[in-house]
């Protein structure tokens, strides 16, 4: 993290002087003349273009907007190597990159792609970007938004790419301008064995969570499988999987969970209909009680639960979408391994937040023949290749197909802090010893042990929370507003 | 002029000094300290240092810190969590003194001619070979249910169905992971014994075989008071060190399920919690109990065995006495 902010600061110097040493006839704007300065030495093109892209014509070749690219049409003749450097060493080991590839090149023969595998991406990338020369595509690295025109080749406007892909505005500049697609989302809901689900009779997926524990009764009554698997010994599988569901999930308020839980003075509070934190945290424990999880769970093991999920041993997990691609390779059933909506249902409505992966990114300093094969690359993988599928992610194309069904789900997003609060939730996190989405652990196997052993009950842990929250709120000063 | 002269006579006199016999150990003396010296201030009392000063701060890794006084020191002795943590202690010291009885014995049994010896002590030795973390990690599958553990008692006929969850059940827990510490350390005391007893002269065995002594009362009054010592410092090491047992409750517990003794629960508020104030309080007064605890032990054994510190003591003092009579003699002539 410090690195991070380091190079960040690094860069954003470098990119100061730059300016100054650029001339500097415009002091107008911050960081987009910035763009065009540098844009404006390595690429000849004239920038007039009409409309929307007003703020960052010269970046692109003229007119070369995603939209604008048919596939399998444009750029055929096009004849150029282009390089894409991502985090994904495993596929790039096991030979999947390649073949995405070569079934690129039988539709595009003549460019040529070159791929590496990068390990440590997340620092790495950073380095590489900025010493410049790293080739034309990359997974767009912890960047400021501001900075994204120094960089990278935008798209076209968020709202005209909104029309193609899911999560156009993850990486957008002031002017409103696109400048990464992700190569697959990440959803949050339940992983689910389908096999076991129709072996015990269950047949519609589970929406509150009374349901949810009567299917986990059935699977318990009618099958051999272990109904919900906790991961309890892990640790990170208590708090970092089940706190991922607070916020709009659970109470269908995409504020609630970064600006308004610091200042609710009864977060934990029964709401009596099975919405809220309240209801989130009770099916873990009216599992428990019910005995519903593995048998002992002090001895859990990560690695183990995925060929069990797959083989049908384990009924559920509380895990995000990002662990179905593990859990399928980890046997022989990968088609028995679904993934629904969290059970939860707020008036009537199922939410589950969403938001991309790593996002491709195009090098705004490549040849303009470069650019333009890079963008027919990012555009066929993100449509043509099924590699978002293949991993079993959220769909980014809006068109291509996908094996991720989460009907009748509102996918939001839960929004960021307001300005000036966006330190509360550390303090109250470190002032409450509740660390929600900050390892706070120990609470959830607290929930575990206080159902198995049956030391407290639910009610007492969630005053005991309720307790711990107002007093922070307290020594930190902040206000309580719901 | 005249205090130039006076540098110069300093200068030469220094020199001369630096030159003569007691100047050279001096200096030698201090070029020699200075490194060490340096290395452990800088590497051990500053940073201690700077963590007593945390201690009266409300303060985490990053961002501004405020002074709270006493008030950490305050928490750490109303929270539950954190004294309650101690009492785990008393099982790691029940442990250790199984662990101590255990190497003492077979210690015993080892230093007199036995068969394979040197190879039973290579095997009760090898597992403080072993990375602590390694050990951990045996030990959480060796308690699984129906894993090692289960097998073999199984096969010593017990019904699976009989026997407890060794890391579930919140009575036994505690024992279980005491039990992997014990496994771990009773080999290195052992072998420490060892060593102690070969030091003991043959010839007082073979005495005491004449005088009709069995193998217990050899033990008895020849063994067990000539490393005495030893088993001292064994002893302390082993209660100062159950104080801060870690190893086994992160690894194999992560410290949950009622087995998060005092280190899991200060690493926890350290790091999750990022209460470093607190936490570097409750390091403080751990040190103070563990200073506490080894006072006491040595005034207990002090009591007990009289003179386990210094087995000579007796002796230096008739020597005294001895030397006290023959310069009297002299005096007096």
């Amino acid at each position: 993290m410090k690195l991070r902010k380091v190079l960040a600061l690094t860069l954003a110097a470098a990119m100061t002087l730059s300016l100054t040493a650029c001339g500097g006839s415009d002091e107008g704007a911050a960081e987009a003349p910035a763009a065009d300065d540098t844009a404006a030495e390595e690429t000849e093109t004239p920038a007039a273009d009409d409309g929307a892209e007003a703020e960052a014509p010269a970046t692109a070749p003229a007119g070369l907007t995603y939209a604008s690219i048919n596939l399998g049409e444009d750029y055929k003749d096009l004849t150029t190597t282009i390089k894409f450097i991502h985090h994904k060493t495993d596929r790039e080991e096991d030979g999947t990159m390649a073949d995405l590839i070569a079934k690129f090149n039988e539709v595009y023969p003549n460019i040529t792609v070159e791929t590496e595998g990068v390990t440590d991406y997340q620092e790495d990338s950073l380095l590489r970007l900025s010493a410049g020369d790293w080739g034309d595509v990359m997974f767009i690295p912890a960047v400021d938004a501001a900075e994204l025109p120094t960089y990278f080749v935008p798209y076209g406007t968020v709202d005209e790419m909104s029309q193609f892909v899911n999560f156009a505005d993850q990486w957008k500049d002031a002017a409103g301008n696109c400048y990464g697609i992700g190569y697959m989302g990440n959803a949050q809901g339940i992983l689910y064995n389908k096999k076991v689900f129709a072996d015990a009779g269950v047949t519609e997926l589970p929406k509150t969570p009374d349901e949810f524990i009567a299917a986990l009764q059935a699977v318990k009554d009618n099958t051999d499988a272990i109904p919900l698997y906790t991961n309890y010994a892990a640790g990170w599988t208590m708090g970092g999987q089940w706190d991922a569901y607070l916020g709009a999930i659970t109470t269908g308020d995409e504020t609630w969970l970064n600006q308004k839980f610091v200042h609710t003075a009864e977060p934990f509070k029964d709401n009596g209909d099975g919405t809220g934190a309240y209801a989130l945290y009770k099916i873990l424990y009216d599992a428990t009680e019910k005995g519903l999880i593995e048998d002992d769970y002090t001895t859990t093991d990560w690695e183990g639960c995925k060929p069990m999920i797959n083989n049908g041993e384990i009924g559920t997990m509380v895990l995000g979408s990002w662990a179905i691609a593990q859990m399928k390779a980890a046997g022989d059933n990968p088609d028995d391994i679904g993934y629904m909506p969290f059970p939860i249902t707020v008036n009537g409505q199922q939410y589950a937040t969403a938001g991309p992966d790593y996002c491709y990114g195009i090098n705004v300093n490549a040849s303009d023949d470069n650019k333009a094969a890079a963008m027919v690359f990012v555009k066929w993988m993100v449509e043509e290749s099924g590699w978002c599928d293949l991993e079993g992610g959220y769909p980014i194309s809006k068109t291509a197909p996908t094996s991720f069904v989460f009907e009748g789900v509102n996918i939001v997003n839960n929004v960021t802090a307001l300005p000036g609060e966006e330190d509360y939730m550390n303090e109250m996190n470190a002032e409450s010893e509740l660390s929600f989405n900050a390892g706070g652990d120990a609470k959830v196997q607290r929930i575990v042990e206080a159902a198995a052993t049956g030391a407290e009950t639910y009610d007492d842990i969630m005053s005991d929370w309720t307790q711990a929250w107002n007093a922070a709120q307290e020594t930190c000063g902040v206000e309580v507003l719901y | 002029m005249a205090a130039q002269a006076n540098t110069a006579g300093a200068k030469k006199g220094f020199l001369q000094w630096a030159r003569s016999r007691r100047g050279q150990q001096i200096i030698i003396i201090v070029a020699f300290m200075i490194v060490p010296l340096a290395l452990l201030f800088t590497f051990t009392y500053l940073p201690f240092g700077e963590m007593v000063g945390y201690s009266f701060y409300k303060m985490k890794y990053v961002g501004k810190r405020s002074f709270v006084g006493w008030k950490n020191y305050a928490s750490v002795f109303s929270r539950k969590d954190c004294f309650g943590a101690l009492k785990l202690s008393l099982y790691y010291m029940g442990g250790s003194i199984v662990q101590l009885a255990l190497a003492l014995y077979l210690a015993t049994i080892l230093s007199f001619k036995v068969k394979g010896g040197n190879i039973f002590k290579g095997f009760m030795f090898f597992p403080y070979l072993i990375n602590g973390i390694a050990i951990g990690f045996i030990f959480k599958f060796f308690y699984t249910r129906g894993f090692v553990f289960d097998t073999v008692l199984q096969w010593c006929g017990f019904q699976l169905d009989n026997l407890p969850y060794w890391l579930r059940d919140q009575r036994i827990n505690n024992i279980s992971l005491v039990g992997t510490s014990v496994w771990r350390y009773f080999g290195q005391n052992m072998v420490l014994f060892i060593g102690a007893i070969m030091s003991v002269d043959s010839e007082l065995y073979e005495a005491a075989m004449l005088d009709g002594a069995n193998r217990f009362e050899q033990f008895r009054y020849i063994i067990l008071p000539s490393i005495k010592t030893i088993v001292t410092l064994n002893v302390i090491l082993s209660i100062t060190g159950s104080l801060s047992a870690f190893e086994p409750p992160y690894v194999i517990t992560s410290g949950a399920n009622g087995t998060g003794t005092y280190f899991v629960v200060m690493n926890e508020i350290a790091h999750t919690q990022q209460k470093v104030g607190l936490a570097s309080a409750m390091a403080v007064v751990l040190l103070l109990i563990i200073f506490a605890a080894t006072i006491l032990q040595k005034l207990f054994f002090k009591y007990v065995f009289r003179n386990a510190e210094d087995e000579d003591f007796g002796a230096s003092k008739r020597r005294d006495k001895q030397l006290a009579k023959y310069a009297a003699r002299k005096a007096g002539r």
